[in-house]
């Protein structure tokens, strides 16, 4: 509101005294002012905590998160304290977000219209991101809208404000949420933030990415005339209830109201609902085993990329479901019948073979994500455009047996034509190609 | 084509009101001229807070009050289009009336059964020359008045303190005294930011925070004093 700092000023970094320029002011939240700075001549983003919040506790946090280090670099990470003379207070140092990356909010009021792809992408970033977090024993305590962004073109995430980071079940940071997130137990005022409360808002959180709509509102929020807090007390606290909870029907979606819910669920494939009925049931009764965790979500977001389809007359993503096997269903935007293209399996995974897609080394070895190093993909025969093979972008040969038991090698840069019952040996695991 | 179904996240109404005093004392050391400045100053950063918030459709309109009282601005208008029209001051100060005024706009229908808690702020800088518990009484006997975030902004110190203070209801909610047009700017930015944020989606709650008897979260209101000096 009042700006803490002038701009032209300079503030010192506590560790080594280096001079940070402040350049530009960028915006004021609950706990302070965040500004554009140069330090070394880069350009980082500075936060000024107002006078009430620039505790000691705040300040002995920071230090520890600076001591440990980032995560992982998706994180916007505290890099330096910084002081100022003759201005009360603290703040610190963290890298700059790029202007790519946009907010879950300019998701929810659809101002960016990311594919199927990429929010699957975003998600296991995510999760994958709060994996790492976790496993150093700390926890973020405020996983919402407006601490995430992603870039709608590729996926990529960026998370913010980690100065309430803190380690799990010690009170560092100093909040308890953001309502509409904070796991019910919390609500109610039963539990203090932690890894497992991290773990019911990451669930929110993919929620509102894949169905633009919260989990617990059904008919139970249509019933709600003023929408305050006692009202959210009971909604996410008191009697929260999963709007598609398998054994309890009361909140269901109400159309008219909850339409975006009624639209996007039936669109996933059952296992992916599956995991959020878990997160939404289990995860609500039972905070400490019943949640889902993040290298569930991150499995399953995987797996969720592998099954897009697109229709063959309107382009649109779907999902091919493995439950529903054969039975292909209607296009959701176009309403005509699907066709399934080739599938690739290998062990439980499952591959849908389009025009485009590819595989990574995850899909291969037990191996992390990485999206940048392709494995193989789909390509046309340059002499007949009607078939279409699996090109080997690995560095050794892979080892096919044909349906009618033909063994050959494919090798590097070479293919494979996608036909039912070919058997592909990339090395260490084996996939069969089914029609 | 869009790439995914469906529309945006299913918000709710957030009506916020202006109930502004244009009485002549008003028109006095320009402190009308400073309420124009200090809504106009208010009305980008009120368009982010709403920008930057999915769940609420906020809806803004105004209400005056001198001899009389009427709406200012009597459409509810989203506040991306909100465009303040300039207040004169003349005449005395029927704050009653303009509560009446407003319970009539607040009774069911012409409001929603479904919403956000309203957010009414009364800004004065003197005593009422009418009825005013009859006023507070129709608007309080109203579901949405009741349940309203109710604020109030002390202009100088000729404003009935203890009037404001019963139009908010709650005694842990004190009126804001602008005694400085400094002070009135941040006072007006308070509401039209943080508390319209509070009212529709609550940021990061803080443990400390002691949890209130309000049934909307209202966060610290700016310090009193000029806060930059301070600092500075």
């Amino acid at each position: 509101m009042n700006q803490l700092l002038k701009i032209g000023m300079t503030v010192q970094t506590e560790d080594s005294a280096r001079s940070c320029r402040v350049e530009q002011f960028l915006g004021g939240g609950g706990q302070g002012e965040v500004y554009r700075a140069t330090l070394d001549d880069a350009a980082v983003a500075l936060k000024w905590y107002f006078p009430a919040q620039a505790t000691a506790q705040q300040r002995r946090n920071l230090q520890l998160l600076i001591a440990k280090g980032a995560p992982t670099f998706r994180f916007l990470w505290p890099l330096a304290l910084a002081v100022a003379p003759g201005v009360g207070g603290f703040g610190y140092l963290m890298p700059l977000r790029e202007p790519r990356y946009k907010s879950i909010v300019d998701l929810m009021k659809r101002r960016i219209e990311p594919s199927f792809r990429v929010l699957a992408t975003a998600g296991l970033e995510l999760a994958h991101s709060f994996l790492e977090l976790h496993a150093r024993g700390l926890c973020y305590q405020d996983i919402s809208f407006g601490n995430v962004c992603f870039d709608p073109a590729n996926g990529e995430v960026s998370i913010g404000d980690n100065d309430n980071v803190g380690v799990d079940g010690e009170t560092g940071g100093g909040v308890l949420g953001t309502p509409r997130f904070i796991a019910p137990e919390v609500v109610r005022g039963e539990a203090a933030p932690g890894t497992q409360t991290d773990l019911f808002s990451l669930a929110v959180l993919l929620f509102y990415m894949f169905m633009i709509h919260h989990p617990l509102e059904g008919r139970k929020e249509v019933a709600i005339r003023c929408f305050d807090l006692p009202a959210m007390t009971r909604l996410y606290g008191v009697e929260p209830v999963f709007i598609f909870d398998p054994a309890d029907d009361s909140n269901r979606p109400a159309p008219g109201y909850h339409d975006n819910a009624l639209v996007f669920w039936p669109i996933y494939p059952q296992f992916f609902r599956d995991l959020f009925t878990r997160a939404f049931t289990e995860g609500i009764r039972d905070p400490l085993h019943g949640r889902v965790r993040e290298s569930e979500w991150r499995a399953a977001l995987a797996q969720l990329r592998d099954l897009i389809v697109y229709c063959a007359r309107c382009g649109a993503e779907n999902f091919y479901d493995t439950a529903s096997g054969q039975s292909a269903g209607a296009c959701w935007s176009c309403r005509q019948p699907l066709r399934w293209p080739p599938r690739l399996h290998i062990g439980r995974q499952v591959i849908m073979l389009n025009h485009d897609s590819r595989l990574f080394p995850h899909h291969l070895e037990q191996q992390l994500y990485d999206f940048s190093n392709v494995a193989a993909t789909v390509a046309q025969h340059p002499g007949n455009p009607a078939i279409w093979g699996l090109k080997n972008l690995t560095g050794r040969n892979w080892v096919i047996t044909s349906g009618e038991g033909a063994i050959k090698e494919v090798e590097p840069g070479r293919s494979v034509t996608l036909a039912a019952g070919t058997r592909i040996n990339f090395g260490g695991v084996e996939g069969d190609i089914r029609c | 084509m869009p790439k995914l179904p469906g529309g945006e996240l299913a918000s709710r109404p957030l009506h916020f009101i202006w109930i502004a005093d244009c009485s002549g004392s008003m028109g006095v050391d320009g402190k009308i001229q400073q309420l124009n400045f200090a809504i106009r100053d208010a009305i980008p950063h009120m368009q982010k807070v709403a920008e930057d918030n999915p769940n609420a459709a906020v809806l803004v309109r105004a209400i005056k009050f001198s001899n009389g009282a009427q709406w200012h601005i009597a459409q509810p208008t989203p506040v991306a289009e909100f465009k303040w029209l300039d207040l004169e001051a003349m005449g005395v100060t029927d704050m009653g009336m303009a509560l009446s005024m407003l319970a009539e706009q607040l009774k069911i229908p012409p409001m929603s059964e479904r919403a956000l808690p309203p957010v009414l702020v009364l800004i004065s800088d003197g005593r009422p020359t009418d009825d005013f518990q009859k006023g507070l009484s129709a608007l309080l006997g109203e579901p949405w008045g009741r349940k309203a975030v109710r604020l109030a902004i002390a202009i100088g110190e000729d404003a009935d303190y203890e009037v404001l203070q019963r139009f908010i209801g709650h005694p842990e909610l004190k009126p804001l005294q602008a005694n400085s047009p400094e002070a009135l700017v941040r006072h007006i930015r308070w509401v039209s930011t943080a508390v319209l944020k509070s009212a529709s989606a609550p940021a990061s709650q803080p443990r400390e925070g002691g949890v209130s008897k309000l049934n909307v979260p209202i966060p610290a209101p700016p310090e009193s004093g000029d806060a930059a000096e301070d600092v500075w």
